[in-house]
């Protein structure tokens, strides 16, 4: 089982490296998203959404034509969110099949949830996203694993330069590291906790069982799982087995019924081959092959489950349609550059937070949104610009959307596509609140005729005195929405400037139309 | 020997031997350095080099062994015809000459405005730099040091650890518009070493950056005016509002060759209040109204 475990193991570093070249300077020529393009969830539901198939999903169509032959080898080998449970059910030592067989009537909740994902998407409301094994893995890195690990080592080396004969070489590693695994600034994603909480939960699940999650949850899993039931790749037992049960209860899956040890659930087995490899080596018992006339497993989700489940999708249905959407945060959710109209967009993203990742290599607007007008924006990506901005020059996002929820742009096209507006908040702004010149905002203001403008006038203060003030104000015609002012404000909160969906251009939607303006509120 | 002989000798010895003592620079010394250099029309190498041989060669500036910051203004992620940042050959000729003068390491850094791997690579500074030989790296955010300013308004700031502990600094600021600065030159391009949030310098700006550079002011201004951004600045983007002069101005006084810089833009100094503050408050090294300027015009 060596060459499986390289192979995960290579695997893993792929998705992770593809990972780390989403970021600026990025060619292209190595595509980042192509990994997330693997899953097989992708397909599936955009053929429910579009009736149609893109080819640039042809990593998850090659598997989705391959698994009824060989069965759910992409979960056993493939897949990095098992490869990383694999490895945390070796830290929290997973029970054997003995103990944790008895989870086996959870197993229909995974085809559960994947029909009911299916009735949602047939009713235009897509849910799967956050259950992508790879959207889940790639988020999971985005907002946990990698700022964390990056801030543990960046301060680590930092905290050694502060030892005097220490601080030659610990600046030499620190700018290796800087130089190589993370140029970019420190990520500072929101929403951590419940990312981490969910991850946690996935890996901490391995003290239920081995590969709880893949068992029992992953809707990917269930989708292969029904293509790979007559699956023509079969273990074969042959007569030597004295049935001495190792290969039932070491079975990551759970795939071998307890009673019936010469049989495989081809809907549950991985294809991990760890059975052959426990099998007592003076019996040998076990041997794979093809077969031209295989057996079938039947799935396990029973006709009172299916019901069931179509009953609770319409009941989330309805909770998904009748919950009010809060209209206060509505002109809040600033989206990237070429996302495409909010319904189709929050219907395309995968919540893969790939576009998050690249852009905190950049400007660092994009973070993955909280629950904001509804429960479905959890996790979209949402430009803050008070913690970050739209880089002028950056098109990156819409280049590495796996699922074209954000359209690629050339950066001519972005650089005339508006985000938003920028609206001056006259309570707080420095020149309008406290009678004192600052304009940073049109400092920054990156269009090639700004944006932002001012007047000088006169103001009378209250000792009598005159004194020139620069008034700055936002012109609707030139602004694009890329939020530098706000970010760069020099107020310590809330910003005196504020960017919302206003005057947005979403990606295949006419222009909003310009409308007239007077050059300056003060004529 | 006579009298007459001895008195000559005498005379004649004690002539040579205090000529010998002052040694005969006086009789055959060159005139004092300019205050100020102004050239132009040409390459940014060649404006260096002529503008350096006019001020008495850079080792009037550089020592051997020295740490050198040169401290360009990269602060955009614009190319460099934008004129948002300061020419990269510019930058890249200065390093050769504090390197041949014997200087023991050149630093470039910025604390950028712009993302800070963008600004190094569009304004080709970060390549040029490091062609030419010096250690271009990225702003270490633990490397800021409060510094006790004592100024007017400002009484304490953050500064660059590496800008504080250098030997010798040369400025290299662009020539650029700004809008609430008027211009920006010299004096302004110093707040690429500050930490803090810069923002606050912007109200009281006048003021605050003259208190700030008055405690890390620079040995050497170089003003890149090979390309100068005449609006819409400081960040530029269009290239009508770039107007090319190939000219550039250098003074060991960072207030004179601001002052001088105003012509460029045809500016008169009450208009552009930092550049008044500081005269005001005596920042400046040489009487800028009665300038020692050497103008030279390259074919």
């Amino acid at each position: 089982m060596k060459l499986r475990r390289v192979v995960q193991v290579g695997f893993l570093a792929f998705f992770v490296i593809l990972f780390l070249i989403a970021r600026y300077p990025y060619s292209g020529k190595l595509e980042a998203d192509l990994f997330l393009r693997f899953s097989p969830l992708i397909p599936l539901f955009h053929f429910i959404q579009d009736l149609s198939l893109s080819w640039v999903l042809w990593p998850a169509l090659a598997i989705l034509v391959l698994t009824p032959f060989l069965g759910r080898f992409f979960c056993g080998w493939v897949c990095p969110l098992g490869t990383t449970i694999d490895a945390a059910s070796k830290i929290v030592t997973s029970p054997s099949n003995r103990v944790s067989g008895k989870w086996e009537k959870l197993r229909f909740f995974k085809f559960a949830l994947l029909f009911a994902c299916i009735l949602l998407a047939i009713f235009s409301v897509h849910v799967w996203g956050y259950l992508d094994p790879l959207s889940i893995f790639n988020r999971a890195l985005t907002v946990v694993f990698y700022p964390l690990g990056s801030f543990f080592v960046s301060q680590t080396l930092l905290a050694t330069t502060k030892v005097p004969f220490l601080e030659t070489p610990a600046f030499y590693v620190y700018d290796l590291f800087k130089g190589f695994v993370m140029p970019e600034m420190q990520a500072h994603p929101q929403q951590f906790f419940w990312i981490a909480l969910f991850i946690g939960a996935i890996l901490g699940a391995e003290k239920l069982s081995r590969r709880f999650w893949c068992r029992n949850i992953c809707p990917a899993g269930a989708w292969l799982g029904v293509l790979a039931q007559f699956r023509m790749f079969e273990r074969i037992v042959g007569e030597a087995c004295p049935v001495c049960n190792k290969c039932q209860t070491e079975c990551k899956m759970n795939a071998i019924p307890a009673g019936d040890v010469k049989h495989t659930s081809k809907v549950e087995c991985i294809d991990c081959f760890s059975c052959g490899a426990v099998c007592p080596p003076k019996i040998d018992a076990i041997t794979y092959r093809w077969r031209w006339k295989p057996y079938h497993t039947p799935i396990d989700f029973t006709r009172r489950q299916f019901v069931r489940t179509t009953a609770g999708g319409a009941v989330a249905l309805g909770m998904l349609s009748v919950g009010l959407k809060n209209r206060d945060e509505k002109n809040r959710q600033v989206r990237p550059p070429g996302a495409l109209p909010e319904d189709q967009f929050a219907d395309k993203c995968i919540r893969c937070q790939e576009c998050v990742r690249i852009c905190a290599s950049n400007g660092g607007c994009l973070q993955p949104d909280g629950i904001r007008t509804t429960v479905l924006d959890l996790w979209l990506p949402v430009a803050l610009m008070r913690e970050g901005y739209c880089e002028y020059n950056c098109n990156l996002c819409g280049q590495i959307c796996p699922t074209d929820a954000i359209l690629p742009l050339t950066l001519e096209e972005k650089q005339h596509t508006a985000m938003g507006l920028a609206h001056f908040d006259k309570n707080l702004c420095i020149p309008y609140a406290q009678n004192s010149d600052c304009i940073v905002c049109e400092e920054h203001c990156p269009t090639p005729d700004k944006a932002i403008k001012f007047d000088l006038k006169e103001v009378r203060l209250r000792d009598g005195n005159a004194k020139m003030v620069k008034y700055p104000y936002v012109l609707r015609e030139l602004c694009i929405g890329c939020g530098i002012c706000e970010t760069k404000c020099p107020l310590p909160g809330q910003a005196g400037i504020v960017v919302t969906t206003e005057n947005q251009h979403r990606a295949g939607a006419p222009a909003p139309p310009q409308q007239e303006q007077p050059t300056s509120p003060y004529g | 020997m006579n009298r007459r002989d001895f008195l000559l000798g005498t005379g004649a010895g004690l002539v040579g031997g205090a000529l010998f003592a002052r040694g005969v620079d006086p009789l055959f010394a060159a005139p004092p350095p300019p205050q100020a250099v102004w050239v132009e029309n040409g390459e940014p190498a060649q404006l260096l080099a002529a503008a350096l041989k006019e001020m008495g060669g850079i080792s009037r500036f550089i020592s051997r062994g020295d740490v050198v910051v040169v401290k360009p203004n990269m602060g955009w992620d614009r190319a460099p015809q934008f004129a948002a940042n300061t020419n990269p050959d510019l930058v890249a000729a200065v390093i050769q000459e504090c390197l041949n003068a014997g200087a023991k390491t050149v630093k470039v850094f910025d604390r950028t405005c712009n993302n800070p791997l963008r600004c190094y690579a569009n304004s080709q500074i970060e390549e040029k730099a490091r062609a030419a030989g010096a250690e271009v790296t990225q702003i270490r955010e633990n490397r800021f040091v409060d510094k006790a300013i004592n100024g007017e308004v400002v009484k304490e700031w953050s500064v660059y650890k590496d800008y504080l502990e250098a030997d010798k600094v040369i400025n290299v600021p662009i020539a650029k518009h700004h809008s609430l600065s008027r211009v920006t030159l010299g004096m302004k391009n110093l707040m690429g070493v500050l930490g803090g949030n810069r923002g606050d310098i912007h109200n009281e700006f006048n003021r605050k950056i003259v208190d700030i550079d008055r405690t890390i002011l620079p040995s050497l201004t170089i003003i890149d005016a090979y390309r100068i951004l005449t609006a819409n600045g400081p960040v530029g983007g269009n290239l009508a509002h770039v107007k090319q002069l190939r000219t550039l101005i250098m003074s060991p006084c960072i207030v004179s060759a601001d002052y001088l810089a105003l012509e460029l833009f045809g500016l008169k100094v009450e208009e552009v209040g930092v550049v008044n503050e500081a005269l005001k408050r005596g920042l400046n090294k040489f009487d800028v109204k009665a300038l020692n300027v050497k103008r030279v015009r390259l074919s």
